[in-house]
C-alpha cells in the first residue's frame, strides 16, 4: 500500500536516525525476539488495532497495560467489589431531570458534554427537560461554563471531601439526622429526594488515585440507596485514548478487564490491579512497546529498550530505541471505537489517504516476522 | 464432467431427523466444497475415509439460545475476576488461551462449543445500540456460526408509535430497518414495556397493565410485534422473554400470554423461569403442567427450556426491572443494572442455585417437568439459558437426565426432599431417543431459525457434522465429539480442537420503505446520542476484513 508523501515529519527511526520502514519493523521485531517479557503498554488503539496487539501480546508472553489503567482499575475494583446501576449518554438527553457533577472538571475533560447530552433543546420526556437542573458538587475551580438556559447550583466541594458528601447526601436521603450540614447540601438532598431520574456523573481519570475508589463507591452506594425505592442512574465519563474499547477488547479476549499478561500460552493474569508502574517495579520487564494513536501520551519511565507505534505529530520527543509512525483512526484509516458509556462502538471512517500504516497492520506485519524463522 | 473428490464417513450410525434418518448405519459423503454429497458413482471419487465404525453421527448443533457476545456479556466478564481465575485454559487446552466457565472469553466459548458438536450459536438479546460491539465480539468467537436477535418492545421509538396508533405497515418497517441495522437474525422482545416502566420506576408490569409514560400494555407490544413479523416472513418468530420473570405465581402470566397471542407464531424463551405457581406453604410450586398442555394444544407456539442445574453462575438479562428485584439475592453480593439509550436495559446478577434450597431444587425439577411433558420435540429446544440457568458446558449432562431415567431419579433423590414430595417428576417415565436429542439439539433450532442447509444431513446441507463414539453414559459421550466438521474440515478430534476456521454470521433481511428512515433520521437528530447512520451495522463491518462470511436469509411479506 502506498501512502501519501506530504507529512515528512514522522519518519521511522532507529536509536534517533531516520531508516526506512521495513528496517525500522526489522529492528523492532529483534527486539521483541529477543525480550523474555516485554510490557505492552498505552493501547491507544480501535478495536481491529487492539485485537492485533492482543495477539502480538500473546505471542511475545506480553503484560498488557493500558495508559489510563489507573483510572479503569478504581472504576473496576468497584465493579467488582459491589456492581453499580448506571445509564448511557442517551438516557440523559431524554430522562434526566436532575444531574449532579461529582468533581468532574467538565471545561477540561468533555467541553462538548452539556450542550450535546444535558442542554439540547429536545427531550423524550419535555417536562423532565424543562425542570433539569445541573448540580456542580466538586472544586470551585472546576466549576462548568453553563449554557445560559440550563440553571446550575455550585457546591465547591475540595476532592478530597466528595465522598464524604456524598456519603452525608445518602444519610439525609435516608433521613437520618446529622449535625452541621450546610444549607447547600440540605437543599441537594431535597432535590435530589424530588427528582425522578437524577443522574450522577463521575470521571475516574480525573480523580485522584487515592480517593477514586472512595467517590466511586459512595457514588454507587447513592445510587443504589434510591433504587430502592425510586430511581436514579450513574454516569462514569472518560474512555479517552480509547480506554473503553481497550477494556472491552481486554476482557472479550481474555475474560480480564485489565491486568493482564500472557506467558507460555497462558494467561497469566495480575491479581492486584497495579498499572505499569508495577509491573516495572515487579521487575522482569526488559522491553516497553508503547501503542498510542490518540494522544502524546509516553510510555512509562523506565531505563528498558522501547519500541513506540505512535502518529508522528503525537510521537513522544524524547526518541525510542525504535519509533514507527502509525495512523489515527478516524483520519487515515477506518475504524470502530467503544464509548465512555460502554454500549455504543461508534465506526470511524477516513478522511484522507493514509498517511501511515494503521496499528493493525503495523503489528500484524511484526507478528509475521516474529513467526518466521530468525 | 469434473470428477468429485469426496471424504466418505463410513460405519457412522446417522441420526437426521429431517430426514426421518433414525440411527441407520451407512456412510457419509463430504464434498471438497463442504457440503454433504450423494454416493460416489465411481469409487474413485472417494479421495479419504474416515472409520467411523459405531459411532453416532448427527448434524453439528444448533444452541438457538445463548448469552455470548455483547455489552451485558462483557460487564459480566469483567464484574467476576473470581470465576475467570478459577478457570484459566491455556494452549495446551485449545489454539489460544482464554477463561470463564459462565462468562467465558469469546474464543474459549467457540472451541467449547465445537468441542461438544455445536456448530452454530445464537445470541438471544442483542440491543440495537450495542449491535456493534455485540458483532465484534461474536466475530472473535471462533468456529461456530453465529446471529443474534434484535431487541425491541421497550425502546422509546416503537412505543411512542404504537401510542401515536401507526399502522401495522409502519412498524413492519420499523422491524424491517432494525433487523438490517443492527444485522440480526431474528427479533425478541424481553419483559416488553417493563424494562422502559422501570425507567419510570414502576416495578412491575402485568400482561394487561399500562406503561405509565406511553400507556401501553405488554399484550399490545407483543400482539404487534409478533403479528408485523409473521407479516414480514420472518421465519423465526417473535422470541419473548414475558413478563413477571422468576415471580411466584407467573404461570398464570405465562398461559395468558400463549392465549393473548391469538395463533400467530412465537416463541416463549427460557419457559423454566416462566412456570411457577404459588401452591404450598412455601407459596412457590410448578406450574409446568399447565404450561406443557397449554404448548402441547398450541401448535403455534415454542418453547426453549432454560434448564437451570446447581452451582455458581451468573445472570444476564436485558430484564433490568426483574434483575433489580433478583439483586437482593445476588451471590457473591454484587450486581450491575443499565438503562440503555432508550432502547432498553440490563441486569447482571451472579447467582448459586443449592439443591438444598427450596426453590431451587423446585426451579430443576421444573425444567425436566417441561422437557418430559411438552410432546412434540420439534416445539421444544434444549437450553440452559446460558448463563442464567447453568453454563452451555452442563448440556452434555442434561441430556443424560433426558436419556437416563434411573440416572434423574439418583439425581432427584439427593435434593431437598420437600421440594421433591411437591412434584410428580419422579412418576415421569420418558426417557427421550437419540433421535429426538437430534431433533432437541440441532434439526428442530435449525428449523425453527430458518436455516435450510443447517441442522440435517441431506445432499447439499453444510458439512457441520459431530461424530460421538457410543456410550451408555451419555453426558460422557456428548461431552466430547470424536469428530466435528465445520464446513467439511475436521474442527475437532477426540474431543480436541484442531482448526478454529471463522464461521459465518447469519442474518435476515426483509424489505423496507425508505419513509421510515427519514423518520427515524428526524427521530435520532432530535433525542438519540448518534445520528441513525452511525447506529448501523455495515456489512462490511460484518464480513470483517474477509473473516466472516455474511449469510443473508431474505424473506418476503405475506399477503
Ligand atoms: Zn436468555
Amino acid at each position: 500500500m502506498a501512502y501519501a508523501a506530504a507529512e515528512v515529519t514522522g519518519a521511522p527511526s532507529v536509536g534517533g536516525k531516520a531508516v526506512d520502514f521495513d528496517v525500522a519493523l526489522t529492528a523492532a521485531a529483534k527486539l521483541l525476539r529477543r525480550s523474555q517479557r516485554p510490557l505492552f503498554h498505552g493501547l491507544g488503539s480501535d478495536v481491529q488495532g487492539l485485537r492485533a496487539l492482543f495477539r502480538l501480546a500473546e505471542h511475545c508472553n506480553a503484560v498488557v497495560d493500558h495508559m489510563h489503567s489507573q483510572a479503569l482499575n478504581s472504576s473496576l475494583r468497584v465493579l467488582q467489589s459491589r456492581g453499580w446501576h448506571t445509564t448511557t449518554l442517551g438516557e440523559v438527553q431524554n430522562r434526566a431531570d436532575l444531574v449532579v457533577m461529582l468533581g468532574v472538571d467538565l471545561d477540561r475533560g468533555f467541553p462538548r458534554f452539556l450542550e450535546r447530552h444535558v442542554a439540547g433543546k429536545h427531550a423524550l420526556q419535555q417536562a423532565r427537560r424543562a425542570h433539569r437542573r445541573l448540580v456542580h458538587l466538586g472544586p470551585k475551580a472546576n466549576t462548568p461554563t453553563c449554557p445560559a438556559d440550563l440553571p446550575m447550583d455550585v457546591l465547591p466541594t475540595p476532592i478530597d471531601r466528595l465522598a464524604e458528601s456524598i456519603r452525608t447526601l445518602q444519610g439525609l436521603l435516608q433521613g437520618i439526622p446529622l449535625p452541621s450540614v450546610s444549607d447547600a447540601l440540605q437543599a441537594l438532598a431535597a432535590r435530589i429526594a424530588a427528582a425522578e431520574y437524577p443522574v450522577f456523573v463521575w470521571a475516574p481519570g480525573q480523580l485522584p488515585t487515592a480517593t477514586a475508589d472512595l467517590v466511586i463507591g459512595a457514588a454507587c452506594e447513592l445510587v443504589a440507596q434510591i433504587n430502592r425505592t425510586r430511581r436514579a442512574a450513574g454516569l462514569a465519563l472518560g474512555g479517552d485514548d480509547g480506554a473503553q474499547s481497550a477494556l472491552a477488547v481486554s476482557a472479550w479476549l481474555t475474560g480480564f478487564g485489565t491486568g493482564v499478561g500472557f506467558s507460555r500460552g497462558a494467561l497469566m493474569p495480575r491479581g492486584e490491579l497495579g498499572g505499569s508502574t508495577t509491573a516495572l517495579a515487579e521487575g522482569g520487564i526488559d522491553l516497553v512497546l508503547h501503542l498510542g494513536s490518540f494522544s502524546q501520551a509516553r510510555p512509562p519511565a523506565s531505563d528498558k529498550p522501547s519500541i513506540v507505534l505512535a502518529p508522528p505529530g503525537l510521537a513522544p520527543s524524547e526518541a525510542p530505541d525504535v519509533y514507527l509512525p502509525i495512523g489515527i483512526p478516524g483520519i487515515d484509516h477506518p475504524g470502530q471505537l467503544i464509548r465512555t458509556d460502554g454500549v455504543v462502538a461508534l465506526p470511524l471512517r477516513a478522511l484522507r489517504a493514509p498517511h501511515h500504516p494503521s496499528a493493525t497492520e503495523v503489528l500484524q506485519r511484526l507478528q509475521s516476522a516474529l513467526e518466521r524463522k530468525p | 464432467m469434473t470428477t468429485r473428490r469426496l471424504t466418505e464417513l463410513r460405519g457412522g450410525r446417522i441420526y437426521d431427523p429431517t430426514h426421518g434418518v433414525d440411527g441407520e448405519s451407512r456412510s457419509l459423503f463430504i464434498d471438497d466444497s463442504g457440503h454433504i454429497a450423494a454416493a460416489p458413482r465411481t469409487p474413485a471419487e472417494i479421495t479419504q475415509t474416515l472409520d467411523v465404525d459405531g459411532c453416532v453421527v448427527m448434524a453439528g448443533g444448533v444452541d438457538i439460545h445463548t448469552h455470548i457476545g455483547g455489552g451485558k456479556v462483557n460487564l459480566a466478564r469483567m464484574m467476576l475476576p473470581e470465576e475467570h481465575l478459577a478457570s484459566l485454559v491455556g494452549r495446551d487446552r485449545h489454539p489460544w488461551p482464554g477463561s470463564g466457565v459462565a462468562t467465558p472469553s469469546t474464543l474459549t466459548a467457540g472451541y467449547r462449543y465445537a468441542e461438544m458438536g455445536y456448530t452454530a450459536c445464537f445470541e438471544p438479546a442483542m440491543l440495537p445500540a450495542n449491535a456493534r460491539e455485540a458483532h465484534m465480539e461474536l466475530a472473535d468467537t471462533p468456529i461456530v456460526d453465529k446471529g443474534a436477535y434484535a431487541l425491541l418492545g421497550n425502546d422509546d421509538f416503537l412505543l411512542r408509535r404504537l401510542a401515536a396508533g401507526a399502522p401495522d405497515s409502519e412498524i413492519a418497517d420499523y422491524i424491517a430497518w432494525t433487523l438490517h441495522a443492527s444485522q440480526a437474525m431474528a427479533i425478541k422482545v424481553v419483559n416488553p414495556g417493563g424494562i422502559n416502566a422501570f425507567k419510570f420506576n414502576q416495578r412491575k408490569l402485568d400482561l394487561d397493565e399500562e406503561n405509565t409514560a406511553y400507556g401501553i400494555t405488554p399484550r399490545q407490544i407483543l400482539l404487534s410485534l409478533a403479528r408485523n413479523l409473521n407479516h414480514l416472513g420472518v421465519t423465526h418468530p417473535l422470541h419473548i422473554h414475558g413478563c413477571n420473570l422468576g415471580v411466584p405465581g407467573n404461570v398464570n402470566t405465562t398461559l395468558a400470554t400463549i392465549a393473548g397471542l391469538e395463533g400467530l407464531p412465537a416463541h416463549l424463551t427460557h419457559v423454566q423461569f416462566h412456570s411457577y405457581g404459588v401452591e404450598g406453604d412455601r407459596k412457590f410450586s410448578s406450574g409446568a403442567l399447565a404450561i406443557a398442555e397449554a404448548v402441547n394444544r398450541s401448535p403455534n407456539i415454542s418453547v426453549d427450556v432454560g434448564q437451570i442445574m446447581f452451582g455458581q453462575t451468573v445472570t444476564e438479562s436485558g430484564d433490568s426491572m426483574r434483575q433489580h428485584a433478583g439483586s437482593a439475592f445476588a451471590s457473591p453480593r454484587k450486581s450491575v443494572l443499565m438503562d440503555i439509550e432508550c432502547d432498553a436495559g440490563c441486569g447482571v446478577v451472579p447467582f448459586h442455585y443449592r439443591d438444598r434450597n427450596f426453590v431451587n431444587a423446585l426451579q430443576w425439577i421444573i425444567g425436566l417437568e417441561l422437557f418430559l411433558s411438552v410432546g412434540d420435540p420439534w416445539r421444544i429446544f434444549l437450553t440452559t439459558d446460558h448463563p442464567n440457568g447453568a453454563p452451555f458446558t452442563s448440556y452434555p449432562h442434561l441430556i443424560r437426565l433426558l436419556m437416563d431415567r434411573s440416572f434423574r431419579r439418583d439425581m432427584l433423590a439427593t435434593l431437598m426432599p420437600e421440594a421433591v414430595a411437591a412434584s410428580n417428576l419422579a412418576s415421569l417415565d420418558r426417557e427421550y431417543s437419540l433421535y429426538e436429542i437430534a431433533i432437541l439439539t440441532r434439526a428442530g433450532p435449525a428449523r425453527s431459525l430458518g436455516l435450510a442447509n443447517l441442522g440435517h444431513l441431506g445432499v447439499g446441507a453444510r458439512a457441520d457434522i459431530a461424530v460421538y463414539r457410543e456410550h451408555a453414559d451419555r453426558e460422557r459421550m456428548f461431552s466430547s465429539a470424536r469428530y466435528v466438521f465445520k464446513s467439511g474440515q475436521v474442527v475437532v478430534q477426540d474431543g480436541r480442537v484442531v482448526a478454529a476456521p471463522n464461521g459465518a454470521t447469519h442474518v435476515t433481511r426483509a424489505e423496507y420503505d425508505a419513509g421510515i428512515t427519514r423518520s427515524l433520521d428526524d427521530y435520532f437528530a432530535r433525542y438519540m446520542s448518534v445520528r441513525r447512520r452511525n447506529l448501523m451495522v455495515s456489512d462490511a463491518e460484518i464480513e470483517d476484513l474477509g473473516r466472516s462470511p455474511l449469510c443473508i436469509h431474505s424473506t418476503r411479506r405475506q399477503g
